[in-house]
């Protein structure tokens, strides 16, 4: 079975200069992995909202791939956010659900409907042009080139093993550097960045 | 008929998306920004999605407009807390006021007390008794846009205010656009 650090460092691995927007679990995990000034941690922010600010960016930078790096719970949040995606067809959006069927940084407990909902086929539901699932890590990591450069709306369901990561904040104790400023600060440093 | 003041203001402060939900309001402006070269209209499945899509379109150099019924403001306060205001991104809102002429035909005012009877009764639109209040509670500063105001000139004066100011300003505007 996949494992959320086999996702995270095949993707480290082939990213290049795509906006990464990471959320709750992935957020941490993501800052050991990479420290490129066009990560962007959607957090101290409002869960569930991630994939909608990708969104924007993709919208924004039709030029520029962008990553969302989602959970499946923030995922179940917001899922009118699928059509909206589908609606505003941005060809350079890849939205990756890491279904690990849990909140894993309150302690994993089951979010509705765990292991029962097929985010895949919401996914291909509401209309993606492109939809990958992934349960195995060398089949994930195969077809990541694909997937990458595949025209958007992308849509990746990957099913990965429960992990621990713990509670996430922003601020000077953070442990990697991008989760250290505040959202304003980091809103504005991606702003800056995509500028130069 | 598209509500041209309105689109022109628009045009003349640099927007370059609408995103929101539209009502009966705001539906003839989102008309026109759908025709328009210059503006591109992203329509949301739900309010709270259209804060978080304008700071990513934000953070990308782009000028969004958030646009949605007060009702819709109602349901999107994590989103615009933990978004737009969090972030201090310079977002103009446009709330359409659902209920306002019920308001003032039943002689009560967002200012009134929140009684069981008044919020339940069916002379009133609660929608309109609690705009206002939220939008003070959440620390979104507003101006109202109703009468004989001028609802292009209203506008113009959000926007230049979100940009000054870099925080989301919010217009609640309790009559029809021209």
């Amino acid at each position: 079975m996949l494992t959320a650090a086999q996702l995270l460092e095949g993707l480290a691995r082939f990213r290049t200069d795509e906006i990464v927007v990471t959320t709750m679990s992935s957020a941490r995990p993501w800052g050991h992995l990479s420290d490129h000034e066009l990560d962007f941690a959607s957090i101290d922010s409002a869960m569930g909202h991630g994939a909608d600010l990708a969104l924007g960016l993709a919208l924004a930078r039709p030029e520029r791939k962008v990553i969302c790096l989602n959970g499946d719970g923030s995922m179940l949040m917001t899922l009118g956010t699928l059509a909206t995606i589908v609606g505003a067809a941005p060809h350079n959006l890849v939205l990756f659900v890491c279904d690990n069927g849990t909140f894993e940084i309150t302690g994993n407990q089951p979010v509705a409907g765990a292991g029962r909902v097929d985010h895949a086929a919401l996914a291909e539901a509401a209309g993606f042009r492109n939809v990958f699932r992934f349960d195995d890590a060398r089949d994930y990591i195969e077809s990541l080139p694909d997937v990458l450069s595949a025209i958007g709306p992308t849509f990746v369901h990957a099913v990965v093993k429960p992990g621990s990561e713990h509670p996430i904040a922003r601020g000077p104790s953070e442990e990697v550097a991008y989760l250290r400023p505040s959202l304003a600060e980091s809103a504005r440093a991606l702003r800056r960045a995509l500028r130069s | 008929m598209s509500p041209t003041a309105t689109l022109r203001t628009l045009v003349a402060t640099g927007i370059t998306h609408v995103v929101g939900l539209p009502d009966s309001i705001s539906g003839p402006l989102f008309d026109g920004v759908s025709k328009h070269p210059a503006m591109r209209l992203v329509t949301v499945t739900r309010e709270g999605e259209a804060f978080a899509i304008a700071c990513g379109l934000w953070m990308g150099g782009a000028q969004p407009l958030v646009v949605i019924q007060n009702t819709g403001f109602l349901e999107s306060g994590d989103s615009l807390r933990g978004t737009a205001q969090r972030m201090a991104a310079p977002i103009p809102v446009l709330i359409t006021g659902r209920g306002y002429a019920k308001m003032r035909a039943a002689g009560v005012t967002p200012e009134s007390e929140k009684t069981p009877a008044l919020m339940t009764s069916t002379d009133v639109d609660t929608t309109a008794l609690l705009t206002e209040p939220t939008l003070s509670a959440w620390g979104i500063e507003f101006a109202r846009c109703e009468g004989e105001d001028d609802p292009a000139e209203a506008l113009l004066e959000t926007i230049e205010e979100a940009r000054e100011q870099e925080r989301p300003v919010a217009l609640v505007v309790a009559r029809k656009l021209t």
